[in-house]
């Protein structure tokens, strides 16, 4: 865990595609998408940026296994290929099932299916798993996930396979297609987990270590033709692979050009005239912006090529509640009333991009969610509670505060959203003073105990849609870091819930499991201890050829291994 | 004065100049006045004048014009078009003024040294200039205004970092016109009646400055204008809520396609102040330039 955690989930979010979803369903632009018939073509990718600054299994941070990568690395489970809270599931991908634990979710086994090979025909075995897991430990590649390196038994001091050959103890491979992994702790999430790319298998005599990410041997349906960092990706079909072999990928058009390093208006102009080639054009990481929302009105045919969706985050004030005048439940409370939902989701893009949040887990199922507002603020705020709440608590001629912000609004988290917190609150006798924090050394001044401001505004999305890691890096009181990269901005330590997530992680039944995280996100409303504001949801256009493109819950975009151009 | 009166007076775009940047100041001077008459402010939302299904685009035509919002309202927000242009005339003229006044100050200040000194202060001094002139001043502002605290009034900083790298150009005009000046025999009578260094350049040089400088100094306005304009749209510049025109800039350039106006009026008010007080400038420069009357003379 550290503090690029949100920067660089949100990155990978962003760059590969991997953002996501409340609404769903299946979008398409044509007559109907038949899977038997869907191969041919060359689909076309227009991006800002390069998918991922490392092309590496082991470097990229990505949820489910991002959406490009996710064409060249099979991993041992994946999200499902499905729209809505279905694609919020997981699924098996190189294993028979999602994963078999102990009684107590310590010890997980799986299986590697039949006929399972690489790029160049050799067979893909367990082994090959382990070893791409051990590479990710290595500090000549860094950018994963931090879960493995926390969860594994004693793997912490693992300096990876190019230092330590003899790997790690705690993931065993008694056969060529079985791989047993060990735990420090129960963690019933494990199967979301094994859908990050460090599971993705990678044949030893093949690592070129930091060199790899120009190659990478891909276990996919496609593989890579010839590759430009940061400027164009093209991928041809992988021979070695079929639907046989592979039941979530359909994989339709013969051929995938990316180009990078595109201006997000020329992308959405590109993709919205779809003129030649552009026809066949989708992005990975750019979302219509608000200003470009009033054209959909007026064009009924671009107004069918909208997925609709947006990868699951939630927005929110954040104080210390261990420190005056947060220690208060009641001035906790007078912020919460104050709040106005309305400007602040104006602020946002508005109600098509964002919707207002009185919970901390997002409007998704398999999070758990629990719909509660226990401090009803109604769409504009109730300044006058809020007053009553303040003078109760000792504050009848209102309060000052300072609130810090990003410098810039592309994160949602910038002055926008500060002018329209800091005008609610002014009605309610709360005089806001802004702080605006660099944006790149904006989460690590947050993330300090020493220099977290007094009120800050937040962001965070997990790394896969369950309730844990929502909660649990900003409540769990054992997760509070002093020394920096900590999460935990209330400063929160409440036994009950420290011991009800050590409670949950020990199940295994996702829908079990969602349940309670919901009644916890509950549990914690009651306390206030922080301001939930806002969803943010997202609008990305794709082509006039584009078919199948459906939006799950897990990304909250369209699928590049389910689209078709043909 | 008289005859300088008259002679601006004739140039009609000058006297247009002058009225435009006259009423400017005044807009800038009234603005709470303004606003309050208008019943607006610049800072509240009005989430009923916004459609936020369609990402927060003014509801009714042209950016929302209304008799209660004359300029219409900002997308998103809501707020008061009218009140944050007015706000944006005091930020804006404010910063350039300050900013003009400090780089006058200082190059006259340098110019005079340099222009009165012996050869190695000149010498010195002059290329001191020539590196403010040089000098990347947008990429050295950009970096300064970032990592100066947050608590540090942001317009004053704006306007103090904006007149330290460009007093340059008076400096020079300065140093020239003292070193003609100089020579003059009035100023040789005055050191020989045994008046002190500082006295010459006060009584003697100093008066002899005053039209060049004033001239530069009106023509240096609208330039700093459109500094402050330039680091507020890159972000750097007056932090909000507060607005300046280049923020407003800044903040309009996606919405071009579907409120037009939001863009419009930043842009024309940056127009219009920047034309006038050029204009203004012109004017004063030809009504103090004896040369340029001999041609008009000669013209007529």
């Amino acid at each position: 865990m550290t503090w690029t955690r949100s920067a660089l989930l949100l990155t990978a979010g962003v760059l590969l595609g991997t953002t996501a979803a409340c609404g769903g369903g299946t979008r398409t632009a044509g007559g109907a998408f038949d899977p038997n018939t869907c191969q041919g073509g060359t689909l076309r990718i227009l991006n800002q940026k390069d998918a991922g600054s490392h092309l590496d299994p082991a470097r990229l941070y990505t949820s489910g296994g991002g959406n490009i990568p996710s064409l060249l690395f099979r991993t041992l489970t994946t999200r499902n290929r499905a729209g809505g809270a279905e694609g919020a599931k997981v699924v098996p991908d190189l294993a028979t099932d999602t994963g078999q634990a102990n009684a107590d979710a310590t010890v997980w086994t799986y299986h590697l299916r039949d006929g399972l090979k690489f790029e160049d025909g050799t067979p893909i075995t367990s082994q090959d798993v382990k070893y791409g897991i051990e590479r990710s430990f290595a500090a000549e590649l860094p950018g994963g996930a931090p879960y493995l390196h926390d969860w594994l038994v004693e793997a912490e001091d693992y300096q990876g396979p190019y230092k330590q050959p003899a790997g790690i103890p705690a993931i065993e491979t008694p056969d060529a297609r079985t791989i047993v992994f060990h735990l420090n702790s129960p963690h019933g999430d494990f199967p979301y987990l094994a859908t990050a790319t460090q599971f993705a298998p990678v044949p030893k005599a093949k690592d070129t270590g930091a060199d790899y990410e120009k190659h990478p041997i891909s276990s996919g349906p496609y593989k890579i033709d010839s590759y430009q960092k940061g400027k164009s990706l093209t991928l041809v079909r992988n021979e070695n692979w079929s639907r046989q072999v592979d039941g979530n990928r359909l994989a339709c058009p013969d051929r995938i050009e990316g180009s990078y390093g595109l201006d997000a208006a020329v992308i959405n102009q590109r993709i919205s005239t779809g003129s030649g080639e552009d026809a066949n054009a989708v992005t990975t990481d750019t979302d219509l912006g608000p200003s470009e929302l009033a054209q959909l009105d007026s064009n009924p045919e671009l107004a069918k090529r909208v997925a609709k969706g947006g990868f699951p985050y939630t927005y929110y004030l954040a104080f210390d509640t261990t420190k005056a005048p947060f220690d208060n439940q009641k001035v906790r409370e007078a912020f919460t009333y104050a709040v106005d939902r309305q400007s602040v989701v104006n602020a946002a893009g508005g109600s098509s991009l964002a919707y207002p949040a009185t919970t901390f887990l997002p409007n998704n199922k398999s999070m758990g969610y629990q719909a509660f507002d226990y401090f009803p603020a109604g769409q504009n705020g109730d300044p006058a509670k809020a007053k009553q709440l303040l003078a109760e608590a000792g504050f009848p001629n209102g309060i000052t505060v300072t609130l810090a912000h990003r410098s810039d609004n592309s994160n949602g988290d910038g002055p926008a959203i500060a002018t329209a917190v800091q005008d609610a609150y002014k009605k309610a006798g709360i005089t806001v003073n802004l702080q605006s924090v660099d944006a790149e050394s904006y989460p690590q001044t947050v993330g300090n105990p020493a220099t977290q401001p007094q009120v800050s505004i937040q962001g965070w999305g997990a790394d896969w849609p369950s309730g844990g890691p929502f909660l649990v890096p900003i409540f769990d009181g054992r997760q509070y870091i002093a020394s920096g990269g900590n999460f935990n901005t209330a400063h929160l330590n409440d036994p009950a819930v420290n011991a009800e997530i050590d409670q949950i992680n020990k199940i295994t039944d996702p829908a079990q499991a969602a349940q309670r995280w919901g009644a916890l996100d509950a549990e914690l409303g009651k306390k206030a201890v922080d301001v939930p504001l806002y969803h943010s949801t997202s609008l990305r256009l794709f082509g006039k050829n584009v078919r199948n493109a459906f939006v799950s819950d897990w990304t909250g975009v369209y699928d590049l291994s389910a689209v078709s151009v043909k | 004065m008289r005859l300088l009166w008259n002679r601006f007076r004739a140039d009609r775009s000058a006297v247009f100049g002058a009225v435009v940047a006259g009423l400017l100041v005044l807009l800038a001077i009234t603005a709470p006045l303004l606003t309050a008459l208008e019943g607006q402010d610049t800072t509240s939302f009005h989430n009923d004048l916004v459609d936020s299904a369609r990402g927060g685009v003014p509801l009714g035509g042209f950016g929302g014009i209304s008799p209660q919002h004359w300029f219409g309202v900002e997308p998103q927000t809501g707020r008061d078009l009218f009140a944050r242009i007015a706000e944006g005339a005091q930020v804006s003229l404010l910063v350039a003024i300050c900013a003009t006044l400090v780089e006058v100050l200082l190059g006259v200040a340098v110019g005079l040294l340099a222009g009165l000194s012996g050869k190695l202060v000149d010498a010195l001094l002059s290329r001191v200039t020539d590196i403010a002139i040089a000098f990347p001043v947008t990429v050295f502002s950009l970096a300064l205004l970032a990592i100066v605290p947050e608590t540090f009034p942001r317009p004053l900083l704006v306007a103090v970092v904006i007149g330290v790298f460009g007093w340059g150009g008076t400096a020079r005009i300065t140093r020239a016109q003292a070193l003609s000046l100089r020579t003059r025999d009035f100023v040789a009578a005055a050191r020989l009646s045994g008046a002190s260094g500082w006295r010459v350049a006060r009584r003697e040089i100093l008066p002899g400055l005053a039209a060049p400088v004033i001239t530069y100094g009106a023509l240096l306005l609208p330039t700093n204008l459109i500094a402050e304009a330039g680091l507020s749209f890159l972000g750097v510049g007056v932090r909000p809520p507060t607005s300046s025109w280049g923020q407003m800039l800044s903040s309009a350039t996606t919405w071009f396609r579907s409120d037009p106006v939001y863009v419009l009026l930043p842009a024309f008010m940056v127009f219009l102040t920047v034309l006038s007080f050029t204009l203004f400038g012109e004017g004063v420069r030809i009504a103090l330039d004896p040369r340029s009357t001999r041609l008009s003379r000669k013209a007529a």
